[in-house]
């Protein structure tokens, strides 16, 4: 009788695994659905838009500060550290990007306005990453002095995205040389531009 | 164990000859789903898929329904086929030649459609051998994914009794590797049938 119970209770076991199994078929062979069931189709049309959107993280604090410290500032006494170039490498780039007829993108960086004569600008990428993302980098591993003519960081890639954040994408080194201690214009902006 | 071997003998004849006994029916898949994705239905964060956004279709996108069919001896109607033989039906779908990297989802609601016929002397009975004829989707009615592999079709509802104007709405999340553009695809429906709970 024990035997007859222990076998039940496997058979049920067996039935309750096939039954969540059961979830799914084969569609491609008629016998699912050959006793009294039947199949049927109809056609859809998937349209999809094309995507080309850059961020620089962190976003909105992306703001680069360079120059002097006020707080080392007093009346009376020389200015110090005025000259010399600062760096910055806390930025990075996400982009993603869905290509129309297979069209490969490129980013592009320049600035909003020039560039005062008394100061060189450089970005350069010096590391990329990807956390999440599928893209391929292809770099441009060149420092780059910017100015308000596109010049191009990334090279041509395809449909892609780079994960969103800081430490993923391409993470800029953003060097200024200000030897004369000469302010950017109110409303200065590098700009990065993907196309 | 002899009891067992009999029991099962017993099962296997009982469904052959109920499998057997089912009536033949069609199904009627109607509408052609556009998915358009439109500007506000892009992804807006940059680093991040497409796929975190999706947008759905209209919730009738697709309406099926399944009836038993006339016969020619005696000659019956749709009608009375259906009220005379009340099975449980499994509708599984899938999809052939969708793009990649795009996840399509499926879902209907509780009791949509339409009982077919609307009144049936089955609804009045004390005892309904397979339950009253409702519809019950997959997944507590929430979207399920839709493969892209007849294989591995999904269940995505089931009902009982014959059924018209089942209205299917689909989620897509298509991923930026997509490529932007018209893409063409085939939704497939399968349905079995039996008489058993």
């Amino acid at each position: 009788m024990k035997k007859i119970k222990y076998t039940l209770v496997i058979l049920f076991a067996l039935n309750g695994i096939m039954c969540l199994a059961q979830e799914t078929i084969n569609a491609a062979d008629p016998n699912t659905f050959l006793f009294g069931g039947g199949q049927g189709s109809n056609f859809a049309v998937l349209d999809l838009q094309p995507i080309a959107i850059i961020d620089a993280e962190p976003d909105p604090s992306n703001s680069l500060n360079f120059g002097i410290s006020t707080s080392s500032l007093e009346a009376g006494l020389p200015v110090t550290g005025a000259g010399g170039s600062s760096i910055n490498e806390d930025t990075w780039l996400n982009f993603t990007y869905r290509a129309l007829n297979n069209a490969k993108a490129r980013v592009f960086v320049y600035t909003n306005q020039a560039v005062p004569t008394d100061i060189v600008i450089k970005i350069q990428i010096i590391a990329t990453a990807n956390v999440g993302g599928v893209y391929n980098p292809n770099q441009n591993t060149n420092p780059i002095t910017i100015s308000n003519f596109e010049q191009i960081l990334v090279y041509d890639f395809d449909s892609g995205y780079t994960g969103d954040g800081l430490g993923t994408g391409y993470q800029i080194r953003c060097t200024i040389e200000n030897p004369n201690g000469v302010s950017l214009p109110p409303g200065f902006e590098i700009i990065y531009e993907i196309k | 164990m002899k009891k067992i071997f009999v029991l099962t003998v017993l099962l296997f004849l009982n469904y052959t000859f109920t499998q057997a006994q089912i009536l033949p029916g069609t199904l009627d898949v109607s509408g052609m789903p556009r998915f358009i994705q439109s500007i506000d239905d892009v992804v807006l964060e940059a680093g991040a898929d497409d796929t975190t956004v999706g947008f759905e279709s209209n919730f009738d996108s697709t309406l099926i329904g399944f009836v038993l069919d006339p016969l020619s001896t005696p000659p019956t109607s749709s009608e009375l086929n259906c009220e005379a033989n009340v099975y449980r039906y499994s509708v599984y779908i899938n999809t052939v030649n969708a793009p990649a990297n795009v996840i399509l989802e499926a879902k209907t609601t509780f009791n949509s459609g339409q009982r077919f016929p609307t009144v049936s002397t089955y609804d009045d009975m004390p005892m309904q051998p397979l339950g009253p004829r409702d519809l019950t989707p997959s997944n507590g009615g929430n979207y399920i994914v839709v493969p892209n592999n007849a294989s591995q079709a999904i269940k995505i509802m089931e009902f009982i009794g014959c059924r018209t104007d089942i209205p299917i709405q689909f989620r897509i999340k298509p991923s930026a590797l997509t490529p932007a553009g018209t893409h063409n695809f085939e939704i497939n429906y399968t349905v079995t049938a039996s008489m058993t709970l």
